[in-house]
């Protein structure tokens, strides 16, 4: 076995609904493959080590942490970030209950805050309060704005019925 | 930043094994890569290749035979929480896994990973104990079951080879008679390591308690039962005065195993009360396995 030096991969994977392919070196995580190759920078750094939720994005529907997900491992898989929920002219209804109910402070939590709410709302779009905080609770809001946060997501599952 | 590394991904175990094999020892195997991943970017760890073991079927089952019921190494957290049979027939491995870090961690994090991670905090050995769960290793030479109580040997020390592959865990069926109770507690609900958990499982018959096995998490260096405890409550008619001098034992044979330490005026109490909260909710009516 020759000694690694960072060696590129082919992968093929859906983004946003788009099948696309991109050579990725190894040892890249999904995180910086998203801000560093794809210039998608919706999807934030926080911790860096699975904690703060900064970086959710969802793989196959589920929310998952970008910055532990290895470039590789989403080989055939469906990534959904922040930039395919909505455009700034057209907001998803989630983004939307977010601004109407004051959810959004500093707004770095906001990106994954968000993907992990529509993972929520597509499973079942009339949570309980305690379904929608245990959905939010792998986020760090620092702003501590989660009570707005949480009467966003229910608003918005109201807004989907 | 993660340094430089090959990755395969294999699509059949021998191919698995051959590729760790050839490696010797030089390569690390990723699942979920919840803990692998964090130990890559602080340098705990520094493999020339990584082994991805996700797309082996051998490892994404859950599957039952008429006595009993086996896990795949790389079914993740969410998988079994939200499987039927995990829920009729190891209630209790539902519940803890059910409590793991955040959804996110589900959503990656696998079972056999937690298990050869080895954490003395890891949420899925005591329900595994009280379980009696069995791995079932591969490798280059062959295939060898290891009782999960055997695979760990102290904080992030498996008794597996550098080569070796866990690749499903079984244990027997949970009869409807077996009620089981765990309590899991940490500094809060989300994202907090485990301070210190209980597993208990028990079945009674003519109103004594028949069998019993009970495992404390987080309080040893390796996952163990506490046999002093099962022995004392086997054939006892279970009621509050029983359990009071019960959880005395619990906490007696945590300080003859760990010897008094600066944390142990506080230990004691709590390891006693979560004896008493968990062994109360398996003897409840229901212990909420769903046998509809």
């Amino acid at each position: 076995m020759t000694h690694p030096v960072g060696k590129l991969v082919k992968i093929w994977f859906k983004l946003n609904g788009n099948a696309i392919a991109v050579e990725t070196p190894a040892h890249w995580t999904l995180l910086r493959l998203l801000r560093e190759k794809l210039k998608l920078t919706g999807t934030k750094e926080g911790c860096g080590i699975g904690e703060c939720g900064a970086c959710t994005v969802l793989l196959d529907k589920r929310p998952v942490h970008s910055c532990l997900v290895l470039a590789p491992k989403i080989e055939g898989k469906h990534i959904e970030t922040i930039e395919g929920l909505g455009s700034r002219e057209a907001l998803h209804p989630i983004q939307k209950s977010f601004i109407d109910h004051g959810a959004v402070q500093c707004g770095f939590c906001t990106p994954g805050m968000l993907m992990s709410a529509k993972a929520l709302l597509e499973t079942n779009s009339n949570p309980s309060r305690e379904e929608v905080k245990k959905a939010i609770s792998g986020h760090l809001c620092r702003c501590t704005g989660y009570q707005q946060i949480i009467e966003a997501i229910e608003a918005a599952g109201k807004m989907k019925r | 930043m993660i340094p430089p590394f090959d990755y395969q991904t294999p699509k059949t175990l021998k191919e698995a094994c051959d590729l760790l094999w050839e490696a010797s020892g030089r390569a690390k195997i990723i699942a979920g890569g919840t803990d692998l991943v964090i130990g890559l970017r602080n340098g705990d760890t520094r493999p020339d290749l990584l082994i991805d073991v996700t797309s082996l079927k051998e490892l994404r089952r859950i599957e039952e035979d008429e006595q009993t019921l086996s896990i795949g190494a790389a079914v993740t957290h969410s998988e079994i929480a939200d499987s039927l049979l995990v829920r009729r027939y190891g209630r209790i491995l539902s519940k803890a896994v059910s409590e793991i870090g955040s959804p996110q961690i589900r959503n990656l994090g696998t079972i056999g990973g937690n298990i050869v991670n080895a954490s003395p905090a890891a949420d899925s050995l005591p329900p595994l104990l009280v379980l009696n769960a069995v791995g079932i290793v591969s490798s280059y030479e062959g295939e060898r079951e290891v009782p999960i109580a055997q695979l760990i040997q102290g904080p992030y020390q498996t008794v597996l080879k550098a080569h070796e592959i866990l690749v499903r865990l079984s244990f027997r069926k949970l009869s409807k008679e077996m009620r089981s109770g765990f309590i899991r507690l940490a500094r809060r609900e989300a994202m907090a390591i485990a301070r210190m958990s209980m597993a208990i499982i028990l079945r009674q018959e003519e109103g004594r308690i028949k069998e019993i096995r009970v495992s404390p998490g987080s309080i040893f260096p390796a996952p163990q039962r506490l046999i002093e405890v099962e022995d004392y409550l086997t054939g006892k008619v279970p009621d509050e005065g029983l359990f009071l001098t019960a959880s005395k034992k619990v906490s007696e044979t945590m300080i003859h195993r760990s010897g008094i330490r600066a944390s142990t005026s506080y230990k004691a109490p709590v390891v006693e009360a979560l004896f008493l909260r968990a062994i109360r909710r398996s003897l409840e009516e229901e212990d909420g396995t769903d046998w509809s």
